[in-house]
């Protein structure tokens, strides 16, 4: 224990005194975080600039509507009701006829959305008022990014409120009747009625934060994966270099592979820890300073540190072993991409878990050990309440799994360290896990 | 008393067999010399004896303990290859070998040692910045630091300049004077015929040679004759009984065959020319180790 300790003391120095260190310190949240506040930002802000567009209607009928909401938007809607200032774009629409060679009308009007002169343009069928399988119903939206283009959206509500209208009036309904015809509320999402521990209170359901549903699992999650970024995976290119520059020798003949392993393992925890702790710090001392401190998840915060550790152990035995087998930075490259699987997969199921927190893709894949520590916390970090089982027993498979990790990843670290020139194909790998 | 005690040790990787049953006694305090050619299986000899690796078969005694997993306490290796953290300074990666090796009093030990291989002025300076031979002193620094009862060097003299290693074999010698076992392979043959107790050749994995310098030169007799003449090596070329000649230029070495009168040479060579030196003497571990290694004997060997 003294050598790992000793080993340990060398590998948390050579990485915390590094400037490297400082900036990634710095830098890695500021990226990480760049990305998530730059959605809030574009979704925040809307364009300004006025936008063309031209409708060929088909039906007839849609022209004068259409031209009345566009004063209304262009004279009033688009304009801050307090500052009075210009906040969204005026669209400006021409309305032309269909000709015979419509394929030929199609293409003019395409290379003028090419050209920027346009927008998009906007086809509406002849028989939109009554649709039905024979007849020509369409509403179609030509642009270069239809898909993502949201301005769709304002054409489709304008043209199917006005349907709604013909439709509505064909019935000789009574105008002040129907007034609320189409009216739909919104469902508000709220959190559950808890009870005040302490005082024995009944608190309210509060209104569920779009801010604090996504953002604390998102928040958790990135951290645990700089954690493991920043202290597993280098030791696959740690110890490659320790074995192609001969120090795992030297350092062999006086503690065995496992100590060795386990000293660089236990000095990338002690990095992470050191990491982790100034960031929650820092989050904990932000947050109450601007006032959210509910959104400080204090509850699962052991979670959060137990579940970090397991999962370095596990990736970083795994790394290790890995690197210990790697003869130069192709190897290296090449060893990188399985050894972080574990690490990658949970960050691209994130979002349908959070979405679904209680999902049996979200349960499943939390109990798979490999996957637990990240998928787990997501799960604890929603406001969804996980089973308490489920925690305690992925923290089961985790210890377990990490158990499995280290004992294979030091049979063939012991192997490989100094080993040249062998090539780390799988078979060779099983060879050192199972054959030495 | 032997320190180290290996017994019909073998070692095999995958067809080839590194160390074919090989048996060898290190007493204590003693300085051993492990010589052969490249890959005769010197280092995987020494790997073995620091646990490195494990032997497939035999078994080997280390101050009389059998082979475990257990690390070896009290020793100090320098491997052939030498590994160093680069981004340390000088002082620091002393004081972690020193703890790695449970050793005591080290600051005043780093300050001690650096003062006498002349590397005092690096202590705050990192690795990275020294020459080749200063990284080997200090790998060697680090090796002894610990005052180990048994020190490992594998090549400790290569890459150093004349100076250098005189003062490496004077700190080993120094150290064996306080008790230390020593164990160097080298492919110095004067260094080993000087400084070496024991002599242990390997050579394609089997042991040739083992014992002290005169008990192996006894072994191969009276044979060689240093001659200086005046005509040079010119001089032996059609003389009866010369079975090989090692010209150093000024002095050749000279093989006599089997049942040849020294004196028969002598007598002729004094026809041809006015001879300076004429040595009658036992075969050079240098000449010896060329007798067995030399590409003629691998031939036969494979032959």
């Amino acid at each position: 224990m003294d050598k790992i300790l000793t080993l340990f003391k060398r590998e948390y120095r050579a990485a915390v005194r590094t400037k490297s260190f400082l900036i990634s310190l710095i830098l890695v949240p500021i990226m990480m975080g760049g990305g998530f506040l730059a959605v809030i930002i574009m979704e925040n802000k809307q364009e300004t600039e006025d936008k063309n567009f031209v409708v060929i209607d088909h039906s007839g009928m849609m022209i004068e509507p259409l031209k009345k909401a566009l004063e209304i938007r262009n004279q009033k809607d688009i304009y801050d009701p307090e500052t009075g200032e210009k906040a969204m774009s005026a669209y400006h629409v021409e309305f032309i006829e269909p000709v015979a060679d419509i394929m030929e009308q199609q293409r003019a009007l395409s290379e003028r959305v090419k050209n920027a002169e346009l927008h998009a343009f906007i086809e509406i069928g002849p028989d939109i008022l009554h649709p039905s399988e024979e007849s020509e119903s369409y509403l179609r939206y030509y642009s270069e990014h239809s898909f993502g283009d949201d301005i769709r959206y304002w054409f489709r509500n304008i043209i199917n409120d006005q349907l709604r209208m013909l439709r509505v009036s064909e019935l000789n309904l009574d105008a002040a009747q129907t007034a609320d015809l189409f009216r739909y509320l919104n469902v508000e999402g709220m959190g559950l009625v808890t009870v005040d521990k302490k005082t024995g209170e009944q608190q309210a359901a509060e209104e569920s934060n779009e801010l604090q549903s996504f953002l604390v699992p998102y928040v958790i999650t990135l951290l645990m994966f700089m954690l493991v970024m920043m202290s597993a995976i280098p030791l696959l290119s740690a110890v490659m270099e320790e074995k192609t520059e001969k120090i795992a020798e030297v350092l062999l003949g006086t503690i065995t592979p496992f100590q060795f392993m386990m000293g660089k393992v236990m000095g990338g925890i002690g990095v992470s820890l050191t990491t982790a702790a100034i960031y929650v710090a820092a989050g904990i001392f932000t947050l109450n300073q601007l006032g959210y401190e509910s959104l400080i998840p204090y509850e699962i915060l052991p979670w959060f540190f137990i579940y970090t550790i397991f999962f370095i152990i596990m990736v970083g035995s795994g790394m290790s072993a890995l690197g210990a087998t790697a003869n130069d930075n192709k190897d290296a490259q090449s060893l990188t991409f399985p050894g972080i699987i574990p690490v990658i997969l949970p960050m691209f199921i994130m979002v349908p878990i959070i979405q679904d927190p209680s999902g049996t893709l979200a349960t499943t894949m939390s109990l798979i050990p490999p996957f637990t520590p990240t998928i787990m916390m997501i799960r604890l970090a929603t406001e969804v309440t996980v089973p308490t089982w489920q925690p305690i027993v992925g923290l089961m498979g985790v210890i377990l799994f990490t158990l499995f990790s280290v004992w294979i990843g030091a049979r063939v670290f012991r192997t490989a360290i100094l080993l040249q020139g062998q090539k780390p194909t799988i078979a060779n790998l099983f060879k050192y896990a199972f054959k030495s | 008393m032997n320190i180290i005690e290996l017994s019909s040790v073998t070692k095999t990787f995958g067809l080839v067999v590194a160390v074919d049953n090989l048996s060898l006694e290190v007493p204590k305090g003693s300085i051993y010399g492990f010589i052969g050619p490249n890959g005769s299986g010197k280092t995987t000899t020494i790997r073995m004896i620091m646990k490195i690796m494990y032997p497939d078969g035999g078994s080997l005694r280390i101050n009389g303990r059998e082979h475990d997993s257990h690390r070896l306490k009290n020793v100090g290796y320098l491997p052939e290859e030498r590994g160093l953290y680069k981004k340390m300074k000088i002082g620091e990666l002393l004081q972690f070998h020193g703890e790695l090796n449970d050793g005591k009093d080290l600051k005043s030990k780093i300050d001690s040692w650096l003062a006498r291989l002349d590397l005092a002025d690096y202590k705050e300076k990192k690795v990275e910045t020294l020459s080749k031979g200063m990284k080997q002193k200090l790998q060697f620094i680090a090796t002894i630091l610990h005052e180990p009862e048994i020190i490992i060097l594998d090549e400790p003299f290569s890459g150093l300049d004349p100076v250098n290693a005189e003062i490496m074999k004077d700190v080993i010698l120094d150290l064996q004077k306080k008790g230390a076992t020593i164990i160097f392979s080298t492919h110095d043959m004067a260094m080993a015929e000087n400084m070496c107790d024991y002599i242990f050749m390997i050579y394609q994995g089997k042991k040739v040679l083992d014992g002290t310098l005169s008990h192996i030169q006894d072994q191969y007799g009276s044979d060689t004759l240093r001659i200086q003449s005046d005509m040079g090596a010119g001089a032996l070329e059609g003389v009866a009984g010369i079975e090989k000649v090692n010209d150093f230029g000024k002095l050749q070495e000279v093989r006599v065959a089997s049942g040849i009168d020294p004196q028969k040479i002598l007598a002729d060579l004094l026809k041809k020319t006015r001879i300076t030196r004429f040595e009658i003497t036992k075969p050079s571990l240098n000449d010896i180790f060329i007798r067995i290694a030399s590409p003629e004997k691998k031939e036969d060997n494979h032959g």
